[in-house]
C-alpha cells in the first residue's frame, strides 16, 4: 500500500545531507564504529505506558512527517499517495476488522460469508449504524464503491485484473451492460457478491472484494471523472469511523472532530489534528511538544529522539522487505509471459547462493541501521505468522561457504588478479543496479562490493553509479543488458500472496525467473484447497523453502517502523491485531509534554 | 518606446514557441513516467497500461504536442498525474502562497538592504561599514538551509516565536481576521531567512555605486552650491546608485514566482519551487511543462520590465 515512498526517501535523503552537513558528518563515524549499541527490536514497546488520570476530551497534536504536501484524496477508491491513506485511518470507512494475518473477521462494521462451491461472497451489515452526517448507513453504501471503480470514467489504479474477477464487472466498464451483474443486492443489510472464481486471498481482501463503504448519498450525484476533484472527497467526506474531517489546508494539514454517530460510541478525545511535520525538524518539534504522535517517522532517525524524555518510541515491524534480484531471463510482452534464458550470465545456483553468503548483510544492519532493519530469511514478513517459514536458515553471512560454493561451480582464480573467472577461463564481472539513495545508501552499496570482492567475485555497479528511481525501475523493467542482479524492496500490504511478483505471467516479476515446480507452488498457495489454513501454511513455506533453494530473489533485510509518542497519550498502541481502537484514545495533560 | 515594447511582446511568441517544443520533448525524454512510481505488488501491470493509453502516452510525440499546444491556447494546462486537480488551479494555490512569501521576503530585503547599503558607502572605511560588509559576506557565505534550520531551531522551537511549518493554522476559517493574522504570522520566519540571504548583491551594488558617485562632477558641483550633505546623498547621489538595482527589479518582480526549495522544505511551506522540484521526480508531465512555459514567460517578461524600469529612473537610457 506505500507507494511512491521513493519520492519521500529522495526528500529525506537531501535532509540527511542536510543534517550531516550541520551534526558534523556523525553517519560517517557511525559506519566505523560498529560496536556501538544496536537497538533491540525485540523490546521496542507497541503499546504506550501511561498510568496518569485521563483529562475529559482534548486534541490530539498528530504529526505527518513529510517533505512535500499531501494530495489530499480522502477517498479509498481514488487516493494513491500513502499520506492519504495514513490519514484516513482516522476517519475511516473500512467496513471490515481484521484479526491475525490481517484475515477478515467478524468484528467490524461488515462480516463475510464465502461459499466456495457457488463462487459467492455475502456481505452482511450492522444495522442502525450512522454516517456521520446522521444518514442511515445501508448496503446501498457497500455496493456503491464498485460503480465507483468499475466507471468506464474511473482514473484510480484499482480496476484491475483482481476486480475484473467480479462476474459482470468488465461488461460494465466497457458499457456493454447497464448494471454489474455480479453485485446483487439481498436486503438493506445483505448483499452477494459473484465471482469468476474464489480463492483463500478473498480473505486478505482480494479476488475483487472490496472493504470500503462510501456514502452514497454524497457521492450519487458526482460524475466519475469529478469525484477526485470534488469537495466532497477533498474538503469534507462522509465517515463512518470515530473522527470526522472538519477543516483541512491543502496539503498542509487536517482538523478533525470527533463523530457523535460512530457505531463503536463517540470518541473521548474532542479533536484531532493532523499536521505536516519536514523530516528535518520532526524531532525537534517531537522534543518541544508540539505533537502527540508522529506518523511516517524514518526509522533511520532513530538516534534523534531515542533519548527524549517526554516521549516513548514504539515499534513494529513493517510489511516489507529488501531484497537482491538476480536477471534469468526476459520478459516477453507479446505472450504476457516471462521467458527464462538458459544462458543468463548468473544461471549457476551455486554462483547465485555465493553471492549471497558473501554478502555481511548482518553487519550492514546493526552498524548502519542500529538494528532496525535484521537479516531477512524469507521472502514473507515475519508479521504473517501462519505463512512465514521461521525454520528457514537465510544466507547467513559465510564467507568460506561462498568460496567454495564458487570453487565447486567451477569460478577460480586463474590469472591470479584476486578475482575468479568464470569456468571457461574468461574474466568475469557482474553488473549490480542500484537505486540512488542517501549518502548512506551509498556506502553501504560499497560496503557490499568489498564482501563480494573479499571472495573474489568482480561486481561494477550498471552505469557507474547508484541510478535514479525511474531510471532504475525502467531499466529493470526493460530487462537492460547491463544488469545481471540488482537490489530493490517490496512492500507487501496486507495481503502477502506471492503470485503479483513471482508467476509466469506477472510484469513485476523481475527476474524473469520461472518453472513449472514454482508455477505449482504458486498455484497451491491461492488454490481451493488452500481455503484451508493449514494447507495454505503449508503451501506458503514450501513457496519459501524452494524460493530459498533457488535463490534468484534472496531476501536481505526485514524492516522495522518506529512511532515516537508523547508521554501524554493514553491508551494508544501500533499493535497489528486487537489493538487499542481510535474512540478509547486519551490524554493525560492539557498539552503535550515538553 | 511603446512600439519597442510591443516588438518584444511579438519576439516572445517565437521564443515561446521553441522553448514549449525543447520542454516538451526533453520531458518526454526522462525516463520513467507518472505512473512508475505507483508499482506496488497490489497494482496491477495492466492496469498501468490501461491508463498510460489512456493518457495518450503511445501516441506519436507531435500528436501528443499537438494536443498540449492546442489545449494549452484554450487555457487548459491539463490535470496533474499527482494531484489530480487541474494544473492551473494547483499552481494558483501554490504560486499564491510563494507569491506572499516572496513579496513579504522582497520587501523585508530592500528595508535591510538600502538603508545598509546607503550607510556603509556614505561612511566607507569606518567601523559601520567594516560591520556591515562583514554581514553582507557571512550572509552570502551562508548556505540557505543552515540558516534556515538554524532560524526554525532558534526562533521557533527554542523561543516559540514563530509557527515551524505550514502557511496557516488549520483551525482558522478563511476570510476571518484570524486567518490573515495566522498567515502573516506563517510567513515571517521564512521570510526574514529570505531576506537575510538575499541582501549581501543589494548591499553591494549600492555601496560601491555610492562610494563612486561620491568623486562625480555632479556632486561636487552640488556641494560648491551650497546644498547640505545630507540632501546631496539623499536627492543626488542616492538616485544614481540605485539604477544598477533597478536594472534587477524587474527580474525581481517576476523571480517572485520561482520560490525556494530548501526555505519551502524546511518549513513545510507548500510552493512553486518544491512543486517544480516534486512534479520533476515523479514525472507529472503536465505541471512540469506548464511550469517551465510560466517560467520561460516570466524570465522574458522580467527583462522587458526591468529596461522600461530603466529607461522610467534613468532619462538618459531610451528603449529603442
Amino acid at each position: 500500500m506505500k507507494k511512491k515512498n521513493w519520492l519521500m526517501l529522495l526528500l529525506v535523503g537531501i535532509i540527511t545531507l542536510v543534517l550531516a552537513a550541520c551534526g558534523g558528518g556523525s553517519d560517517s563515524e557511525k559506519g566505523k564504529d560498529s560496536g556501538k549499541e544496536e537497538v533491540d527490536t525485540s523490546k521496542l514497546a507497541d503499546t504506550v505506558k501511561n498510568d496518569a488520570e485521563a483529562k475529559s476530551g482534548g486534541t490530539l497534536q498528530v504529526g505527518l512527517v513529510s517533505d512535500s504536501p499531501f494530495q489530499g484524496i480522502f477517498n479509498w477508491e481514488l487516493y494513491e499517495d500513502a499520506y492519504d491513506s495514513t490519514i484516513m485511518e482516522w476517519t475511516s470507512n473500512s467496513i471490515f476488522d481484521t484479526k491475525e494475518d490481517f484475515l477478515i473477521s467478524d468484528e467490524g462494521l461488515a462480516s463475510l460469508k464465502v461459499d466456495e462451491d457457488k463462487n459467492t461472497a455475502t456481505v452482511t451489515i450492522k444495522k442502525d449504524v450512522k454516517w456521520s452526517d446522521g444518514k442511515p448507513f445501508t448496503i446501498e453504501d457497500v455496493i456503491y464503491p464498485y460503480y465507483i471503480i468499475a466507471d468506464k470514467d474511473y482514473t484510480g489504479v484499482r480496476y484491475d485484473s483482481d476486480f475484473q474477477n467480479i462476474e459482470g464487472a468488465k461488461e460494465y466498464h466497457d458499457g456493454k451492460a447497464k448494471e454489474i451483474s455480479g453485485i446483487k443486492k439481498v436486503d438493506d443489510y445483505t448483499m452477494e457478491l459473484t465471482l469468476k472464481k474464489v480463492s483463500p486471498a478473498i480473505y486478505s481482501g482480494g479476488d475483487g472484494l472490496w472493504g470500503y463503504a462510501a456514502p452514497k448519498h454524497q457521492l450519487e450525484g458526482i460524475k466519475a471523472k469529478d469525484l477526485v476533484k470534488s469537495d466532497e472527497v477533498r474538503k469534507n467526506p462522509v465517515t463512518l469511523g470515530a473522527f470526522v474531517v472538519d477543516k483541512v489546508v491543502n496539503g498542509e494539514s487536517v482538523q478533525m472532530v470527533a463523530n457523535e454517530n460512530y457505531f463503536r460510541g463517540k470518541p473521548k478525545l474532542d479533536k484531532v489534528v493532523i499536521e505536516v511535520v519536514p523530516s528535518s525538524s520532526a524531532a525537534a518539534a517531537m522534543k518541544a511538544g508540539k505533537h502527540d504522535i508522529l506518523q511516517s517517522y524514518a526509522a533511520n532517525q532513530y538516534e534523534d529522539v531515542k533519548d527524549l524524555k517526554n516521549a516513548q518510541i514504539l515499534g513494529r515491524p513493517e510489511l516489507a522487505y529488501s531484497y537482491l534480484g538476480f536477471k534469468m531471463g526476459k520478459w516477453d510482452s507479446k505472450k504476457g509471459e516471462v521467458v527464462v534464458n538458459e544462458d543468463a550470465k548468473m544461471k549457476d545456483v551455486k554462483l547465485r547462493q555465493a553471492v549471497a553468503y558473501a554478502m555481511n548483510v548482518e553487519e550492514v544492519a546493526k552498524a548502519y541501521y542500529d538494528g532496525l532493519r535484521t537479516r531477512g530469511n524469507s521472502l514473507i514478513p515475519p508479521v504473517f505468522e501462519s505463512f512465514y517459514d521461521d525454520s528457514l536458515t537465510g544466507f547467513n553471512y559465510d564467507a568460506e561457504k561462498a568460496k567454495s560454493l564458487l570453487k565447486e561451480a567451477g569460478y577460480e582464480d586463474k590469472n591470479d588478479d584476486g578475482f575468479v573467472e568464470d569456468p571457461d577461463g574468461k574474466e568475469f564481472t557482474i553488473k549490480m543496479a542500484t537505486m540512488a539513495g542517501t549518502d548512506k545508501d551509498d556506502k553501504i552499496v560499497q560496503f557490499y562490493i568489498q564482501n563480494w570482492k573479499d571472495v573474489g567475485l568482480k561486481v561494477e555497479l550498471t552505469t557507474g553509479r547508484p541510478i535514479e528511481f525511474n531510471s532504475f525501475y525502467d531499466k529493470v523493467q526493460a530487462d537492460d543488458k547491463d544488469i545481471d542482479m540488482f537490489m530493490a524492496a517490496w512492500g507487501t500490504g496486507t495481503n502477502p500472496s506471492p503470485m503479483g511478483l513471482y508467476a509466469k505471467n506477472a510484469q513485476f516479476n523481475y527476474s524473469r525467473y520461472t518453472t513449472p515446480e514454482l508455477e505449482k507452488l504458486l498455484a497451491d498457495i491461492d488454490s481451493k484447497e488452500s481455503l484451508d489454513a493449514d494447507h495454505r501454511g503449508e503451501a506458503f513455506k514450501a513457496w519459501q523453502e524452494y524460493m530459498f533453494e533457488q535463490a534468484v530473489t534472496v531476501p536481505t533485510y526485514f524492516r522495522t517502523e518506529i512511532v515516537p509518542v508523547n508521554n501524554r497519550v493514553k491508551n494508544y498502541d501500533i499493535k497489528y491485531v486487537d489493538g487499542a481502537q481510535l474512540q478509547d484514545i486519551e490524554v493525560t495533560e492539557d498539552a503535550p509534554a515538553k | 518606446m511603446w512600439k519597442t515594447v510591443v516588438r518584444r511582446f511579438l519576439i516572445m511568441i517565437p521564443q515561446l514557441f521553441v522553448l514549449s517544443m525543447l520542454i516538451f520533448i526533453l520531458a518526454k525524454f526522462m525516463p520513467g513516467d507518472p505512473f512508475t512510481g505507483l508499482i506496488t505488488p497490489q497494482t496491477d501491470p495492466a492496469r498501468l497500461e490501461e491508463l498510460r493509453q489512456q493518457a495518450g502516452f503511445y501516441d506519436p510525440w507531435y500528436v501528443q504536442y499537438w494536443h498540449w499546444v492546442t489545449n494549452m491556447f484554450r487555457g487548459d494546462f491539463g490535470d496533474s498525474y499527482t494531484f489530480k486537480v487541474s494544473v492551473a488551479s494547483l499552481i494558483g494555490d501554490r504560486g499564491l502562497n510563494t507569491l506572499w512569501l516572496s513579496l513579504v521576503s522582497v520587501i523585508l530585503t530592500y528595508l535591510i538592504a538600502i538603508p545598509l547599503g546607503v550607510i556603509a558607502g556614505r561612511y566607507q572605511n569606518t567601523l559601520r561599514d567594516k560591520t556591515i560588509v562583514l554581514y553582507s559576506f557571512v550572509s552570502y557565505a551562508i548556505p540557505t538551509f543552515v540558516l534556515a534550520l538554524i532560524f526554525l531551531y532558534i526562533f521557533g522551537y527554542q523561543l516559540q516565536w514563530f509557527p515551524t511549518s505550514g502557511t496557516v493554522s488549520v483551525g482558522e476559517d478563511p476570510g476571518t481576521w484570524g486567518y490573515f493574522w495566522s498567515k502573516v504570522y506563517h510567513l515571517i520566519l521564512p521570510a526574514i531567512t529570505y531576506a537575510f540571504l538575499a541582501t549581501t548583491s543589494i548591499i553591494q551594488y549600492l555601496r560601491s555605486e555610492i562610494i563612486d558617485a561620491q568623486t562625480q562632477d555632479f556632486v561636487k558641483t552640488a556641494r560648491s552650491k551650497g546644498i547640505p550633505m545630507n540632501k546631496v546623498y539623499t536627492r543626488h547621489i542616492f538616485r544614481n546608485s540605485l539604477l544598477p538595482i533597478a536594472a534587477f527589479l524587474g527580474f525581481s518582480i517576476t523571480g517572485i514566482l520561482g520560490g525556494s526549495v530548501f526555505i519551502e522544505t524546511i518549513f513545510g511551506f507548500p510552493g512553486m519551487g518544491q512543486l517544480f522540484i516534486q512534479s520533476i521526480m515523479g514525472r507529472d508531465y503536465s505541471v512540469i511543462t506548464a511550469l517551465v512555459m510560466l517560467y520561460g514567460f516570466l524570465a522574458l517578461l522580467g527583462s522587458l520590465l526591468s529596461d522600461i524600469i530603466l529607461s522610467i529612473v534613468d532619462p538618459r537610457i531610451r528603449i529603442e
